[in-house]
């Protein structure tokens, strides 16, 4: 595993990259727009508020700590208070006996979100499938992010690891609207295995390039490479640095299909929190026909503008 | 407390003072969209098509196949064939009229649910409390059948049992086994039940397949030519009415109705398919069965007599893969069983027709662990009578009676729509197909043993007193 530090304003921006989706490259495009949609947050450009899901086994005690409320208080939350039933259990015989229950323990950790001025939307399912549940809901509210839920202190450091292309545009708007403190930094870390077509010094350069265009100051933001053959294992490891880690949701390969999400792998061996960048789905997502531009946005930004 | 002129909610207390709790408010039918209810909690919907396909036919395939072929070709010779083929199209009269009601009110419940709605307390108790006693004698009579695989599977190994009878032994056991795994499994095995119906449904069409072409000599072997309907016309009838047992699994599907995904397309495509799959395969079954041995040496190998059919086929091989096959079948219908009855008690509780701590579910293991043990409790003492043609046919009879009474409830509720009644999925000429339903479930009832009728009414007079002396008060009909 080699590493090679530079800090953002040290690296060079490469040519613009070859457009690796269609989402990328609507992104692209408007960024050099002249952003009529933007919005700010502590003088930083926002373009879609982020939503961010936190689904919460309430039920069994799961809740997040009050440095993570604080942490995710700029963003517009949802709580979604789930219960996953054994087959043998229908959903409505255990929503008569748990749903008070379950529903007093997620307004408990709405009114810390409201504390912190924010102002959560809250969710109870019971469900057979916790995996579909949440599929379901983060569709439903066009979440930008799903948060994987462990404890964590005061939150500075944040980790995003970078393995494949990622919707900079998407993560821009998640990391810049939750990066307010002084003390906050943001490591872009790109990682990539032996012989892989994927470039990760020119991803992390173009994620760092567009926090920097939304006003990030270039000096809390680090980016470095590694080349691993085992960058989940490496991931968690790291972790232990790490106050939150934001990262994109595993495609699906055959080991996922066997070991499970490699976000939900690292969420289980890391020590921090880990944020899932969600991609658009086919329905959230901008098509590419520009005439068909203006609902699918008023659809995929619902919840902001 | 009586009842008030709103009609949509339900009303009385029981003895015990508890009143009938409506949960859901919501349930869209087209859609993945979960059920909401009164506060706004969303039950998600998890089963898709295949899924209710796998608990019709897995619930139902145990028995036809795996335990009735040797029985019914000793009663009726090859026109057993035609004793399933009836069961068939009863099943379907059936399923149609289900599938409708099952579409208009997708709720937990299924039979219970649509008759208590339609025709009122009374007889939805009767139905509701026969049906658990209907599923726990069902469940019986397919651990029975496991135990005859183990017993087989034994004495395929040559363990030497030396005479002492095995086969209840081994169905007690896996009684409380799968019972314990119910109570305390938190690992969901809906997949697994799709992958285990998927293997049975090629290990038989193989064999159907290979036993089919032999039967009509493509190989070239002489089958045994027999008499079709050796013992005359009215065999042919009982046989059909003992075999309805391999019928009962279709009406499980509306039972998770509450958890199917868009209920408007997949109920009615489940149930139908299921039967209509299962069908088929028993029709097979018996022709490829009495094609190869005449009915008499086939009523002789009993219960695994489909066993004897593959090793004539293919040797010790086939043997083996028919005797997996009959394990993985009786196991799948005994489980599936335990878990409709948790789900008919459950649906009873939830109407205070019987104490609501019937309905409870545990925290710690999230599991209904009182109506599970109202399932697999007289399940053991059942299996322990070890009478497979009484279990079968009283099984059947509480589960006609309430097949009877969903055309009943059909009727009523077609020849005076509520507004709420929109079913995605309509009965075509439905007073035809809904009256044929009735009178031939009922019908079917006519051709039992004189035992399992006084034991079946015995359950229903029994039902009528409980409700008479616990919740005389209670009022569903009408009340969604």
């Amino acid at each position: 595993m080699s590493d090679d530090r530079t800090t953002a304003d040290e690296a060079e921006t490469g040519p613009d990259a070859d457009p690796v989706t269609s989402t990328e490259t609507e992104a692209r495009d408007r960024s050099t727009d002249p952003e009529p949609d933007r919005a700010t947050a502590g003088g930083l450009a926002i373009r879609e508020p982020p939503v961010v899901l936190l689904p919460l086994a309430v039920l069994d005690g799961e809740t997040v700590s009050e440095s993570l409320v604080e942490f995710l208080a700029p963003t517009k939350e949802v709580l979604l208070a789930y219960h996953e039933l054994p087959e043998q259990t229908p959903t409505e015989q255990a929503s008569l006996q748990f749903e008070e229950r379950a529903r007093e323990a997620i307004e408990d950790l709405a009114d810390a979100f409201r504390d912190a001025g924010s102002d959560p939307e809250t969710r109870v399912v019971f469900t057979h499938g916790r995996q579909q549940t949440i599929d379901r809901v983060a569709g439903e509210v066009g979440a930008t992010a799903v948060l994987l839920p462990n404890p964590t202190g005061d939150i500075d450091e944040v980790l995003v690891p970078i393995r494949e292309p990622i919707d900079d545009d998407r993560l821009a708007d998640l990391v810049t609207t939750l990066i307010e403190g002084e003390n906050d930094r943001v490591t872009l870390w790109g990682l990539t295995a032996e012989g892989d077509d994927f470039d990760p010094a020119r991803a992390v350069e173009r994620a760092a390039e567009e926090l920097r265009e939304r006003g990030v100051d270039s000096a809390t933001v680090t980016t470095e490479t590694s080349v691993t053959a085992t960058p989940v294992r490496d991931i968690v490891e790291r972790s232990a640095d790490a106050d939150v880690i934001v990262m994109r949701e595993g495609t699906g390969s055959v080991v996922s299909v066997l070991l499970g999400d490699d976000a939900e792998r690292i969420a289980t061996g890391a020590v921090a929190p880990v944020l899932v960048l969600r991609d658009r789905t086919p329905s959230e997502a901008e098509p590419d026909d520009p005439s068909a531009d203006a609902d699918a946005s008023g659809a995929a930004h619902g919840s902001g503008e | 407390m009586t009842a008030s002129g709103e009609e949509t909610v339900a009303s009385g207390e029981n003895r015990a003072g508890e009143t009938p709790q409506t949960a859901i408010v919501s349930t869209p039918e087209g859609t993945d969209e979960p059920s909401v209810t009164e506060t706004g909690t969303e039950l998600e919907r998890t089963i898709g098509l295949t899924g209710g396909i796998a608990i019709g036919v897995g619930t139902m395939i145990g028995a036809g196949i795996f335990v009735f072929p040797g029985i019914a070709a000793g009663r009726a010779g090859p026109a057993a064939a035609v004793s399933f083929g009836l069961g068939a199209i009863i099943a379907l009269l059936v399923a149609l009229p289900a599938s409708e009601l099952a579409t208009a009110m997708p709720k937990s419940g299924g039979g219970y649910y649509f008759i208590s709605r339609a025709l009122g307390a009374l007889p939805g108790a009767i139905v509701g409390i026969s049906i658990w006693l209907g599923l726990v004698f069902a469940t019986a009579f397919y651990l029975v059948g496991f135990g005859n695989y183990a017993a087989a599977v034994l004495a395929e190994a040559g363990v030497d049992v030396a005479g002492v009878p095995v086969v209840v032994p081994l169905a007690l056991l896996f009684g409380v086994f799968l019972t314990a795994l119910n109570l305390f499994g938190t690992e969901n095995a809906a997949a697994l039940q799709n992958y285990v119906v998927g293997l049975l449904l090629t290990i038989l069409v193989i064999f159907l397949g290979y036993g089919g072409l032999d039967a009509l000599g493509v190989f070239g072997r002489a089958s045994t030519p027999e008499t079709f309907a050796p013992f005359g016309a009215t065999p042919v009838f009982t046989t059909a009415a003992l075999v309805f047992t391999s019928y009962l699994g279709f009406a499980q599907v509306a039972t998770v109705a509450g958890d199917i995904k868009r209920p408007g397309r997949n109920l009615p495509l489940a149930m139908i398919a299921s039967v209509v799959l299962v069908g088929v395969l028993y029709v097979a079954t018996i022709f490829v069965a009495t094609s190869a041995f005449g009915s008499a040496a086939l009523a002789s190998f009993g219960e695994t007599a489909i066993v004897e059919v593959a090793r004539n086929f293919g040797g010790r091989a086939g043997a083996i893969a028919i005797l997996i096959a009959g394990l993985l079948a009786t196991v799948s219908s005994a489980n599936a069983s335990i878990l409709s009855t948790s789900r008919a008690v459950f649906a009873v509780s939830k109407d205070a027709l019987v104490p609501g701590i019937a309905g409870r579910v545990n925290l710690r293991y999230g599991t209904p662990h009182v109506a599970l043990s109202m399932a697999g409790g007289p399940v053991l003492v059942l299996v322990a009578l070890g009478e497979v043609e009484v279990l079968a046919e009283v099984a059947s009879f509480l589960h006609l009676v309430m097949y009877s009474l969903m055309c009943v409830a059909l009727f009523a509720m077609r020849r005076d729509e509520p507004e709420w009644y929109d079913p995605a999925f309509r009965v075509p000429a439905y007073p035809l197909v809904a009256g044929l339903g009735a009178v031939s479930s009922a019908g079917l009832i006519l051709f039992m043993q004189p035992t399992s009728q006084i034991i079946g009414i015995a359950i229903m007079l029994a039902s009528a007193g409980w409700y008479k002396y616990y919740a005389d008060d209670v009022q569903l009909k009408g009340v969604l």
